[in-house]
C-alpha cells in the first residue's frame, strides 16, 4: 500500500490538488497541498495537513449508515469501525492499523484519505491539465500545506520540475524551516507567499506552538538574498491573538521598505472546524469572533502605512488585498 | 458568517436595496415609468392577429400560399389596433398594452379551444384571456383551422414506429418527450433578418426591386407565371402592408399631438408622427429613424409568423453605427439620448411574450422566454475587430439597466481588445446572466467548411439561444428534433421499453442487459438505441421539410433575403439555390448519459462491484432501500471534471451521432448538425425518464446542454471547459452549438483582480474553441430566498438556457434545477 512508503525527493504525501484557485499567487492556479506542518496554530483551517503521514477522515453527514450500507465495517480487519446506536459509525483510532480498506469500500465518500503518496511526475501531470489557463492568466502551480517544506526534497523537486516545464511557481510557507531548505526552494520560485503571524515571540509560541525567531530571521535573509523575488506577506488576523493595532502595526513596520513586498491580511474564519470532527479532534478556538469594524480599522492602518511602500514598488494602485480566505470556497 | 462569502453581485445588492424601498431611477425616469407600468403583470392574450389572419385566409382559399400570406398580413395591417404608448418615443406593438402574447392558429388552431381553457392555470408561464376573446377564438378562429394545421398533417404522416417515439399514438397532442419534433409549435427556427437592408433602402426600395423583377418576367414562361409572379406580387403587397401599418402610427401620433396639452410631450408626438411617416418606407436618415425603422420591421415580423424564440436583432452595434456616428458628428445626438432610445426598445421587447399554446411548447420555453438576441462585437466583413463606441453603449446599458431583454450576445475572437473583454466581464459580473458569449474561433471555421464565404461568416449574427445566422445565406427554417438520449439509455436497460410507458415496445429490442457479458455489448446496445432515435428524428425531418412548404410562407422574411429575391421563391420552400441549409438535431441529457455509462462500465463490467441485476433492481425501486448503490454510482467518474474516463465516453457518443448525420443528412439535402442546446427541455424530458445509473432519481431534470450533471462537476470551471474540449470531435464538420452554463459565486469575481481573472478565463475558453458560454453570478442563498419570498424577488434575473428570465416566473422544477447547478466558488 502506498501509505507505507516514505516521502523522498521524488515522492511525497499530497492531501489535495485544487484547480482554479485565484487567491494564492498570480493568475489562475492549481494548488498542491502537501502534508505536514511544524506549527500547531489554534485557528488552523487545514487540520488534515498537520501530520505528515496519511490519515482517514469521516464525514458523518455523508455517511448513509449501517442500515443501508456498513461496507466499511465489513472490510475492516481491526474491528476499528464501531457502530453507534443511531446506525452511524465512528472510528476507533487506537485500534485502526491504517490499512484504509474502509476508505476504498465507502460508496458515499464519507470516508476519505488525507495524504496520498504521489510522484513528482504524477503531480505535475495533474498541474499541467490546466496549463492552457496559466498561459492566459499568468497563473501556475502553488505549493501549500501544511508547510510544504516539511517534505523538503519533494517540494524542491516539484518546483524545479514545474519550472523546467515552464510552469509559473509559487510557494506558501510559514517560514519555520531551515534556511537551507527555504533557500533551495527559492531558486525555483516566481512568487513566495510568506506568513508572518505575530512579532511577539511569547504569544507566537502560545498560539502556534513555536516561537517566531527562525521565521523572522528567514524573512530578513530572504529579503536580503532574494531581493528580486516577488513576496506576498500574509497575516491571518485572529481575534484575541493579533487583531490589534499594535500587533498588525508591528508586522507592517517590520516589512515596510523591503524589496518586492505586497501585504495581505486574511480575516479569521472557522470554516475548517468540521474537519476537526472528521478527524476526531477538538477545535480549541471555538468561541471567538472577528469584528468587521476592527478588521477594517486594521486594513485602513496597513493601507496607510504601506501605501508609500507599495507605490515605490508598483507604479499603480497599492495592491493591498484585504479579502479573507474562505474555507467554504477555499479561496 | 464570514464576510467573504457574503459578497453580493450588483444585481443582488440592488434587490436588497429595493426590498428596503430604495430605488434609483436617476437618468432613466422615462424608462422606469414605462417598465413599472407593466412589470409583474400576468400577460394577456391578444387575439387580433389570429382573428384578422383567419378572416383573410377564409377569403383566399386556393390561391398561392405566399400570396395568401401577404394578403393576410395586409388585412392585419389595415385592421389591427395601433397604439402609441405613454412616455414612449418609439411606436409599434402587435397587441394590447402591457405584457401580451399573440396567437398563430395556423400552427395550433386544432387545439386552441382546449388550450385556452388551460392557459390561465398552467404552471409554466400562465396567461390571461377575456371570456369574450376566448369565445371569439373558439367560435370563429379555431373551427376554420381544424383539419388544416401543420401539426395534424405531420401527425397523420408519421410512420408507426416514428409516431410512437414522437406522440402518444392515441393523442398526438401529447408529446412523448422522446424524439420530440419542434416544427409544429413554431413556423420557423430562430432567425435574423438583414435589417441593414431596410435601414438603407426602405420598403420602398424593396418594393421597387419587386416591381422591376415583375416587369422583366418572361411573359411566356409557365414557371414565371405560376411561381415567380405570385411571389413578387406577394412582396409588393407585403411592402405596402408594412408601410401602411407604420403610417397608421404616424396618423395616431399626429392626432394625439393635437390633443396633448403638455408642450414637451406634444413635441415628442410630433416628432414620432414625422418619423413614422418617413420610415420604414424610406431609408433612415438619423439614429432615431434607424431605431424606429428596425423596430417596425422587427415587430411586423411577429405578425408574419411564429419564429422560434422570435426573430433576433442581428448586429445592432454595426448597422446602427453609421447613423449614430453621423448624428454625433452633427451634434444631433448625445450618448445619453442614444442609450435612452435603445432602452426604449428594450422595454418594448419586454412587453411582448412569446406565447406557446401547446403544452410541449410551453414546457420547452419557460419563463415567457424569447431569445431576442442583440449581437455586439466580433469582426467586420473584412475580418477586422468590429468593436465601436456603440458596442460599449450596449454593454453599459446592460450593466446599468439589466432587464431580461434583449438577450445580449457578445462575439469573442482571439484579438478581441482588452477593453471589450473587460467590459464584457464587468457586465457578466452584474449578475443578470448577460451577455452570453459566442466564439468566432469556433463558429467561423466551421461555417467555412460548410460552404460560407469569409465575408458572410465574418458578419454572422447570433440567433436565438446560441446559434448563428448569415441572414442572406442561411435558408433552412424547419424546426428540428430534440432527442431525449437519457430515454435511449433507459431503452437499453429495459430492452426497448420505458418505465413510464409500461410494457409498450417503444424502441428496438436490444436484449436483456443482465445477459451482457462485456462493456462492449452494453456500449453497442446503447449506440443501437441512440442510432434508432436519430434515425426516427431524420424520418420526422424528411417529412417536416416536405410538409412545411405546403403550410407556411414568409413574404417579409423573403423580401429581406438576397437569395429569395434573386430566385423569386419563398423562404420556407425546401430548395433555394445558393443557400446553405443548416439544420440540426439536439442531444438532450448528455451529462446524464455519460455519467450513467461511465458508472456501468466501471462498477458492473470493470470492478464488478455491482451486478446488472442489482443495478436494475435499484433503478426500478428508484433507489429506495438501495442508497449504497446510488452513492457508488454517484461517486463514479463524471463528465465535467476533465477526467478522460468519462470524457472519452462523451467523445464516443458524440462521434457516433456525428457519423450518422455525416452519412444520411445529405439525403435530405441539408446539414443536420449535432447540437447541445436544451431550451428548458431537459426539465420535461427528465419527467419521463425513470432513475438513471448516474444516481439521478426518477422524473428529475436531465443534465442541460453540454454542462455537467447537477453537482457532478467538482473540479471547478476550468475542468468543465476541458471536459467540453475533450469530448468534441474537431475533425467532423457536422458539429454545431454546444450550450455551456457556469455558475459562479459573486465572491469569485470580486474586485479588479476578479475581473482580470474572469477575462483570462474567457480568453482561454476562446482558445479552446468552445462555441458558447454563459455565467450565473449569484449566491445560492439568494435563489433560496427568492423561492421563499417570491414577491420580494420579482426582479431577480437568472440565466436559464440560452437566455435570462425572471426567477419567480419559472416553474418550481426549473427553479430547483438552477439551484442544483454546481456553484463554483473558487474563482
Amino acid at each position: 500500500m502506498g501509505h507505507e512508503k516514505r516521502s523522498d525527493d521524488k515522492h511525497g504525501f499530497v492531501f489535495n490538488i485544487q484547480r482554479y484557485s485565484l487567491h494564492d499567487g498570480p493568475g489562475i492556479r492549481t494548488i498542491v497541498f502537501l502534508k505536514g506542518c511544524p506549527l500547531r496554530c489554534q485557528w488552523c483551517s487545514n487540520p488534515e495537513s498537520q501530520k505528515v503521514s496519511p490519515e482517514v477522515a469521516l464525514n458523518s453527514r455523508k455517511c448513509i449508515g449501517t442500515k443501508e450500507c456498513g461496507f466499511c465495517a465489513r472490510e475492516c480487519r481491526d474491528g476499528a469501525i464501531i457502530e453507534k446506536d443511531d446506525g452511524q459509525i465512528r472510528i476507533d483510532r487506537n485500534a485502526c492499523s491504517e490499512c484504509f480498506r474502509c476508505v476504498d469500500a465507502c460508496p458515499s465518500k464519507a470516508m476519505t484519505l488525507f495524504g496520498r503518496l504521489m510522484s513528482v511526475d504524477e503531480v505535475l501531470r495533474n498541474v499541467e491539465a490546466d496549463g492552457i489557463f496559466y498561459g492566459r492568466s499568468g497563473g501556475g502551480m502553488t505549493l501549500s500545506g501544511g508547510e510544504p517544506l516539511m517534505q523538503p526534497g519533494f517540494a524542491r523537486e516539484l518546483l524545479k520540475e514545474a519550472r523546467r516545464r515552464r510552469i509559473n511557481t509559487s510557494l506558501e510557507t510559514c517560514g519555520f524551516v531551515d534556511w537551507k531548505v527555504l533557500e533551495a526552494a527559492c531558486f525555483h520560485l516566481d512568487t513566495i507567499l510568506f506568513d508572518i503571524k505575530s512579532m511577539d515571540p511569547v504569544k507566537h509560541k502560545a498560539f502556534t506552538g513555536v516561537t517566531n525567531e527562525l521565521i523572522l530571521d528567514n524573512f530578513e535573509r530572504l529579503c536580503r538574498e532574494f531581493p528580486n523575488l516577488s513576496k506576498r506577506v500574509r497575516t491571518p488576523v485572529v481575534p484575541g491573538f493579533n487583531d490589534t493595532m499594535e500587533e498588525i502595526g508591528a508586522i507592517v513596520d517590520f516589512i515596510k521598505g523591503r524589496p518586492n513586498i505586497e501585504y495581505e491580511m486574511l480575516a479569521y474564519h472557522r470554516y475548517g472546524q468540521p474537519k476537526y470532527e472528521y478527524l476526531d479532534r477538538v477545535y480549541t478556538l471555538s468561541d471567538v469572533h472577528l469584528d468587521d469594524g476592527r478588521m477594517s480599522e486594521l486594513r485602513g492602518m496597513a493601507k496607510e502605512r504601506l501605501g508609500k511602500l507599495a507605490l515605490e514598488n508598483e507604479p499603480t494602485e497599492p495592491r493591498v488585498r484585504m479579502e479573507a480566505p474562505c474555507a467554504t470556497c477555499g479561496s | 458568517m464570514n464576510t467573504c462569502c457574503e459578497t453580493l453581485s450588483p444585481q443582488e445588492q440592488r434587490i436588497q436595496e429595493e426590498i428596503k424601498g430604495i430605488f434609483n431611477y436617476e437618468g432613466r425616469e422615462r424608462i422606469y415609468k414605462i417598465l413599472n407600468s407593466f412589470k409583474n403583470e400576468r400577460p394577456v392574450i391578444d387575439i387580433e392577429r389570429a382573428r384578422y389572419f383567419t378572416e383573410s385566409f377564409k377569403q383566399t382559399e386556393g390561391q398561392p400560399l405566399v400570396l395568401r400570406w401577404a394578403k393576410a398580413l395586409k388585412h392585419i395591417a389595415e385592421n389591427i389596433t395601433v397604439y402609441i404608448d405613454d412616455n414612449q418615443l418609439i411606436a409599434g406593438r402587435v397587441g394590447c398594452q402591457g405584457r401580451y402574447g399573440i396567437l398563430y392558429p395556423e400552427l395550433d388552431g386544432d387545439f386552441l379551444d382546449l388550450a385556452l381553457k388551460d392557459l390561465p392555470s398552467r404552471v409554466e408561464s400562465p396567461f390571461n384571456i377575456s371570456q369574450a376573446d376566448a369565445d371569439l377564438v373558439i367560435d370563429q378562429v379555431g373551427p376554420y383551422w381544424k383539419g388544416k394545421t401543420f401539426h395534424e398533417d405531420l401527425a397523420a404522416s408519421l410512420p408507426e414506429d416514428t409516431l410512437k417515439l414522437t406522440y402518444d399514438p392515441k393523442d398526438p397532442l401529447r408529446s412523448r418527450f422522446i424524439v420530440n419534433e419542434t416544427a409544429s409549435f413554431r413556423s420557423s427556427i430562430q432567425w435574423v433578418h438583414d435589417f441593414e437592408k431596410v435601414l438603407k433602402r426602405g420598403f420602398k426600395g424593396l418594393r421597387e426591386e419587386a416591381v422591376e423583377k415583375l416587369n422583366s418576367l418572361d411573359p411566356l414562361s409557365p414557371l414565371a407565371n405560376v411561381k415567380k409572379r405570385p411571389f413578387l406580387e406577394a412582396i409588393i403587397i407585403l411592402c405596402d402592408a408594412v408601410v401602411l401599418w407604420a403610417k397608421r402610427h404616424s396618423a395616431l401620433a399626429a392626432e394625439m399631438a393635437k390633443k396633448e396639452s403638455d408642450p414637451v410631450r406634444k413635441k415628442e408626438l410630433e416628432t414620432m408622427a414625422a418619423i413614422c411617416a418617413w420610415v420604414p418606407e424610406n431609408p433612415a436618415r438619423t439614429f432615431h429613424e434607424a431605431v424606429q425603422s428596425q423596430w417596425f420591421t422587427q415587430m411586423f415580423s411577429r405578425l408574419e409568423q411564429k419564429t422560434g424564440t422570435v426573430v433576433s436583432n442581428g448586429r445592432m452595434d454595426q448597422y446602427f453605427y453609421p447613423y449614430y456616428q453621423k448624428d454625433k458628428q452633427e451634434g444631433r445626438l448625445t450618448d445619453e439620448q442614444a442609450t435612452e432610445l435603445i432602452e426604449l426598445m428594450w422595454v418594448g421587447m419586454a412587453q411582448f411574450i412569446d406565447l406557446y399554446i401547446s403544452p410541449t411548447g410551453g414546457a420547452f420555453n419557460e419563463g415567457y422566454a424569447h431569445w431576442e438576441a442583440v449581437t455586439v462585437g466580433g469582426q467586420t466583413r473584412t475580418g477586422l475587430d468590429a468593436t465601436n463606441e456603440l458596442t460599449y453603449i450596449f454593454l453599459r446599458s446592460k450593466r446599468e439597466f439589466p432587464l431580461n431583454y434583449p438577450d445580449l450576445a457578445a462575439r469573442i475572437h482571439s484579438r478581441s481588445p482588452e477593453r471589450y473583454l473587460y467590459e464584457v466581464a464587468e457586465t457578466i459580473k452584474e449578475g443578470s446572466g448577460f451577455p452570453k458569449l459566442i466564439n468566432d474561433e469556433e463558429v467561423i471555421p466551421l461555417h467555412l467548411s460548410k460552404g460560407a464565404t469569409f465575408e458572410e461568416i465574418y458578419d454572422y449574427a447570433v440567433s436565438g439561444c446560441s446559434e448563428s445566422r448569415m441572414p442572406n445565406r442561411d435558408t433552412y427554417t424547419s424546426g428540428c428534433a430534440y432527442i431525449n438520449f437519457a430515454a435511449a439509455l433507459e431503452m437499453v436497460l429495459y430492452n426497448g421499453r420505458m418505465q413510464i410507458y409500461g410494457d409498450e415496445q417503444i424502441s428496438v429490442p436490444t436484449g436483456d442487459p443482465r445477459k451482457f457479458k462485456t462493456w462492449e455489448e452494453f456500449w453497442n446496445a446503447f449506440i443501437t438505441q441512440q442510432t434508432n432515435f436519430i434515425k426516427h428524428a431524420f424520418i420526422q425531418q424528411a417529412l417536416i421539410i416536405e410538409l412545411r412548404a405546403r403550410h407556411f410562407a414568409a413574404p417579409l422574411g423573403s423580401a429581406l433575403h438576397d437569395l429569395c429575391m434573386k430566385n423569386m421563391i419563398d423562404l420556407h420552400q425546401p430548395v433555394i439555390e445558393g443557400g446553405i441549409n443548416l439544420g440540426y438535431f439536439e442531444y438532450i441529457g448528455y451529462g446524464t448519459v455519460i455519467d450513467s455509462l461511465a458508472a456501468i462500465r466501471k462498477l458492473v463490467f470493470e470492478e464488478k462491484k455491482l451486478t446488472m441485476d442489482q443495478l436494475l433492481k435499484a433503478l426500478e425501486a428508484n433507489f429506495e432501500g438501495h442508497e449504497a448503490i446510488r452513492q457508488m454510482l454517484m461517486n463514479s467518474p463524471c463528465y465535467g471534471n476533465s477526467d478522460m474516463y468519462a470524457d472519452s465516453i462523451a467523445k464516443g457518443i458524440d462521434k457516433a451521432a456525428l457519423e450518422f448525420t455525416k452519412t444520411y443528412a445529405k439525403e435530405l439535402g441539408v446539414h443536420l448538425d449535432l447540437r447541445y442546446v436544451p431550451f428548458t427541455s431537459h426539465v420535461p424530458f427528465g419527467k419521463v425518464v425513470s432513475a438513471t445509473p448516474n444516481g439521478r432519481k426518477a422524473w428529475t431534470p436531465l443534465a442541460d446542454g453540454a454542462s455537467a450533471s447537477h453537482g457532478a462537476d467538482v473540479n471547478g470551471p476550468t475542468a468543465i471547459l476541458l471536459s467540453n474540449f475533450n469530448s468534441k470531435n474537431y475533425d467532423y464538420r457536422e458539429r454545431a452549438a454546444r450550450l455551456l452554463n457556469i455558475k459562479l459565486s459573486p465572491r469569485c469575481v470580486a474586485g479588479e483582480e476578479g475581473t482580470a481573472k474572469l477575462v483570462s478565463f474567457i480568453r482561454t475558453w476562446c482558445d479552446l474553441k468552445l462555441w458558447h458560454i454563459q455565467f450565473n453570478i449569484i449566491n445560492k442563498e439568494t435563489l433560496l430566498a427568492a423561492q421563499r419570498e417570491p414577491e420580494k424577488y420579482r426582479g431577480l434575473l437568472v440565466r436559464v438556457a440560452g437566455y435570462s428570465a425572471y426567477f419567480v416566473d419559472l416553474s418550481p422544477d426549473l427553479q430547483n434545477d438552477i439551484i442544483a447547478r454546481t456553484e463554483h466558488a473558487y474563482v
